[in-house]
């Protein structure tokens, strides 16, 4: 186990900058998921810190060693790839006993370790077979194991549930995170699901352009997105924004419709702001609303359901914005029918409509 | 420990660039030197002598390196065409077949494995006027009483020759073009035969435009040894009778071995050296090309 | 119901004339050989018998007896040919490997300027036509004295295929993820060992096919080896069966019996490789 750190980490490509200048500190035995859309950096971050990579500036050090110039094998971490990299000439058993026997340990120690491995992930009937006569999950399994056997200081995981299915991604997400509880290791894992991102991690570093946007926990990042893209980016459905201007306190949309500011902040009259509501905060009359002193009512006409069974999204519009809602203890709802919608506003975000940064403290 | 200090893709090709450049490159440099010599190999000397062009205007002058020049032309644009499209039929035949395809498909491979040598000696006997097999069987079936001078005469020794040159190579297609066939997508297909397409419409839009990286990778490997032509030739009619057959390649050995003048061979070596490379890389730039359409380049 | 008889009455002719075309196609393609082969067993008298004999009326080993017995059958020393074909095949191959290896790796795992250019001019080196090629040899090897010598020969087959290994070998180390070489990093092994441990036992199957159609290249070339061979201390086979037309008397019983020791290589080998051959040719043309 390991402390990772990255200071002032850089990544070029010729001229090119794809990761500029990250800092991040990673505690012992901390889960932390880099998360953010495809090409921003997260996965070259994670190769950096393997030493699949070279690392352009900056430095990275693993418990107390600057490693960056030493190779993966001198690192001691294991990685878990997206496609699995399971070496198809070998059985499972080898598999999994191979970076030992690289290391040259003795035979015993190997079946000990291997042994103990494929007992966790529930390997040990298929200890025989070759990656080609495996599932998905098996696969997936396999992996992780070969990874565990080492007892590597750092887990590296790129994707490693993107090839499954739902439900297998589900199924394996659970049993990642029992895995970490069990062998407590440092783990940094990348992936462009913020599902997968809220549910795994103790921390979650979310990136965009090859910088860090935000780093938190999941419920910081949920409830303090630092931006529009943060509060776009996490969660789901995606928080709704709102153009608007401040007037006396409130929120002029463009249309007209005047929605009182959120209570707690102090912003300038004349302002141009962005409304950041999330579904969950914006709900029809007479379904449950939370309660809250801070309630303003907007009427929508809606345009779509999608009934999920316990709750209902529907999409309506206000002021030629497409906003999403959730009706708990859901009635029918048609098309084009006008809705009174209450907000609750303690609950909303507040944007510069330019930068997109989070106006609240 | 960094990892690129000479970039390791250069020293891995090294051993290969140099093997090249000893072997291929360095007596290439020297031919088209000789090729402006009159080097003659009973005299040494001559070698020294500079005559500048002298030998390519002998060449373009000369009637003989014409017609072997137009006859390889039109023997490889025959062979290649023909190749091409009985490979493309036999590959077609063969993907539709179910049972022992695997046997089938062993077998079409065996010609392309035969040395070329072999090739013109088996074609030499088969068509040998006297003991063929061909003539055999004709005059057995009663089609003929006389003996077809398969070898003799010029035109029927060029059809034994492109006879020879297509059994060896026509695999080589069919081959790879049943390889496009097995990796061929079934959605577009499927998707063509619902949108009302005929099987000549399928196969003319959906099939053959994603056969042709097939065929131009057929094409490219056969236009690395197109000269293989030389040793079927070499061993059926070494050119004659009376030069009917003489090929850019047969008249090269002659001049240069038999009547020892390098330097006027070296000179007709390097026009057909051009026509192959001109010939290879137009292939291999043609591959690329098609590889970028059907977006499964790098 | 008169277009669905007629369907039938199509569907029926399709399948006669495709079982027809493949029936002649696969005759074309396999009597030549196979004639070639019972004639090496056939007396002379019977091969130049007119009118032909069809059903061969007395097989025998006398060819081959021939062939392996004293000096050789016409007096070719067949045996030697054999061993040098031998040797210089072995040798170019194994050789013509190990750079077609590097070389290989080097175009599917790195990116860099000029790849393209560099791979078509690898294999424009391949195109030179023997014959031409062979001038300038000639001269070279007469003067550096290794001429007629196993090493002038392998050192030229070698060159001539180092192109075709690459692009085959090229083929199938793409067709094995980076990622496999990464994960073995990562288990603590060089880069070195990732290779050998690896990527090479991945690829394996497929460099053998590559070898072994190296080896045939090698086996069966004849444009060079006639030139730079003079004596049976290095001609190979296929040179060798033209010492039997340079006779007065064809002997093509002795020929034809020269023929089949050189095609059961050929056929043997070509039986292993079939399969990752055409792998290799799709995979480095198509998906490079």
């Amino acid at each position: 186990m390991a402390q990772v750190q990255l200071k002032n980490v850089v990544k070029k490509y010729g001229a090119v900058g794809v990761v500029h200048a990250i800092n991040l500190d990673i505690a012992e035995g901390e889960f932390v998921v880099l998360v953010g859309p495809s090409g921003c950096g997260k996965s070259t971050t994670l190769r950096m810190v393997a030493g699949l990579e070279d690392i352009s500036g900056g430095e990275v050090i693993i418990g107390d060693r600057v490693v960056n110039d030493l190779p993966p094998r001198e690192r001691n971490l294991a990685m878990v790839f997206q496609n699995y990299a399971l070496y198809p000439h070998m059985t499972v058993r080898e598999n999994l006993g191979f970076s030992l026997k690289i290391a040259k340990r003795p035979q015993a120690e190997i079946d000990r370790a291997v042994d103990e491995a494929a007992g966790i992930l529930s390997l040990t009937p298929l200890l025989d077979r070759k990656p080609g006569a495996l599932s998905g999950g098996q696969r997936q399994r396999v992996a992780m194991g070969r990874a565990i056997v080492r007892h590597p200081d750092v887990f590296l995981f790129d994707e490693p549930l993107s090839n499954l299915d739902a439900k297998l991604r589900t199924q394996m997400r659970v049993e990642i995170k029992k895995l970490h509880q069990r062998v407590g290791s440092t783990v940094i894992y990348v992936t462009h699901d913020q599902i997968e991102a809220m549910t795994l991690a103790d921390r979650i570093v979310i990136m965009r352009d090859g910088h860090i946007v935000q780093v938190g926990t999941p419920l910081e990042v949920f409830e303090n997105p630092v931006n529009t893209f943060v509060a776009t980016f996490i969660g789901s459905p995606p928080m709704n924004l709102l153009e608007g201007v401040i007037r006396a306190g409130q929120v002029v949309l463009a249309d007209g419709t005047a929605i009182p500011q959120p209570p707690g902040l102090n912003v300038a009259e004349g302002r141009k702001v962005q409304l950041g509501i999330r579904a969950d905060n914006i709900m029809p009359e007479g379904h449950a609303l939370p309660p809250t002193a801070h309630m303003a009512f907007v009427e929508m006409p809606v345009i779509l359901t999608e009934p999920l069974g316990t709750e209902t999204l529907l999409y309506a519009t206000l002021s030629g914005t497409e906003m999403q809602a959730k009706m708990l203890n859901p009635r029918p709802v048609s098309a084009g029918e006008r809705m009174r919608f209450g907000i609750a506003l303690d609950k909303c975000h507040l944007f510069d409509a330019e930068t997109g940064n989070s106006l609240r403290g | 420990m960094t990892r690129n200090r000479l970039p390791p893709w250069l020293v891995l090709l090294l051993p290969a660039v140099i093997i090249i450049l000893a072997v291929v490159a360095i007596p290439l440099v020297l031919s088209l030197y000789s090729s402006f010599t009159p080097y003659h190999l009973t005299r040494p000397d001559t070698l020294w002598k500079w005559t500048g062009s002298f030998n390519y205007i002998k060449a373009a002058t000369d009637p003989n390196f014409w017609k072997a020049f137009g006859r390889t032309v039109l023997l490889l644009t025959i062979a290649l065409n023909a190749e091409m499209l009985l490979g493309l039929g036999l590959a077609l035949m063969v993907s539709k077949v179910t049972h022992g395809q695997r046997a089938l498909r062993t077998a079409m491979m065996f010609p392309m494995m035969f040395s070329p040598i072999l090739v013109g000696f088996q074609f030499k006997f088969i068509f040998n006027d006297n003991v063929g097999l061909v003539n055999n069987a004709l005059q057995s079936l009663g089609l003929t009483d006389v003996a077809i001078p398969w070898l003799v005469d010029g035109n029927l020794a060029m059809f034994a020759i492109i006879f020879a040159e297509v059994w060896t190579s026509t695999s080589v297609f069919a081959i790879l073009i049943l390889a496009g066939l097995f990796a061929l997508p079934q959605d577009p297909l499927e998707a063509a035969k619902v949108d009302g397409c005929t099987p000549w419409q399928s196969f003319r839009f959906v099939t053959l435009p994603f056969l042709m990286p097939f065929i131009y990778i057929a094409m490219a490997i056969r236009s690395l040894d197109v000269a293989r032509a030389y040793d079927i030739v070499q061993v059926m009619t070494n050119g004659g009778p009376a030069r009917r057959t003489e090929l850019l390649w047969t008249l090269i050995g002659r001049t240069g071995y038999v009547d020892a003048r390098m330097g006027y061979a070296n000179a007709m070596g390097y026009i057909a050296i051009l026509l192959s490379i001109g010939f290879t890389v137009y292939f291999f730039l043609k591959l690329q090309t098609a590889r970028r359409e059907l977006g499964m380049g790098d | 119901m008169a277009t669905a008889s007629q369907h039938r009455i199509r569907k029926r002719a399709l399948k006669v004339a495709h079982f027809a075309g493949l029936f002649l196609a696969m005759s074309i393609i396999c009597l030549p050989g196979l004639w070639v082969v019972l004639n090496s067993f056939r007396p002379t008298v019977e091969i130049m018998a007119k009118p032909p004999v069809w059903i061969p009326e007395s097989l025998s080993l006398d060819h081959y007896r021939a062939m392996f017995g004293g000096a050789g059958e016409g007096g070719v020393p067949v045996l030697t040919y054999f061993r040098n074909s031998l040797i210089i095949s072995v040798t170019s191959t194994v050789i013509a490997l190990l750079v077609g290896m590097a070389g290989g790796y080097a175009f599917a795992r790195y990116r860099f300027k000029g790849k393209g250019v560099m791979f078509v001019a690898l294999m424009a080196s391949r195109a030179v036509p023997g014959v031409a090629l062979s001038l300038p040899l000639f001269i070279i090897f007469g003067r550096t004295g290794i001429i007629d010598t196993h090493f002038g020969l392998i050192l030229v087959y070698v060159a001539m295929n180092v192109p075709f290994t690459i692009w085959l070998i090229d083929g199938f180390f793409r067709q094995v993820p980076k990622e496999l070489a990464e994960a073995a990093e990562i288990d603590g092994c060089t880069r070195w060992q990732a290779f050998w441990r690896v990527e090479f036992p991945v690829a394996r199957s497929g460099i053998a096919s590559a070898g072994i159609f190296a080896f045939l290249t090698s086996w069966n070339e004849y444009a060079l080896a006639s030139q730079l061979t003079r004596s049976a201390t290095s001609k190979t086979m296929p040179v060798g069966l033209l010492d039997f037309t340079s006779q007065f008397t064809l002997n093509w019983g002795g020929m034809c019996a020269l023929a089949v020791l050189m095609i059961i290589p050929a056929l043997v080998l070509t039986f292993l490789v079939q399969k990752h051959l055409i792998a290799g040719l799709t995979f480095g043309g198509v998906k490079g």
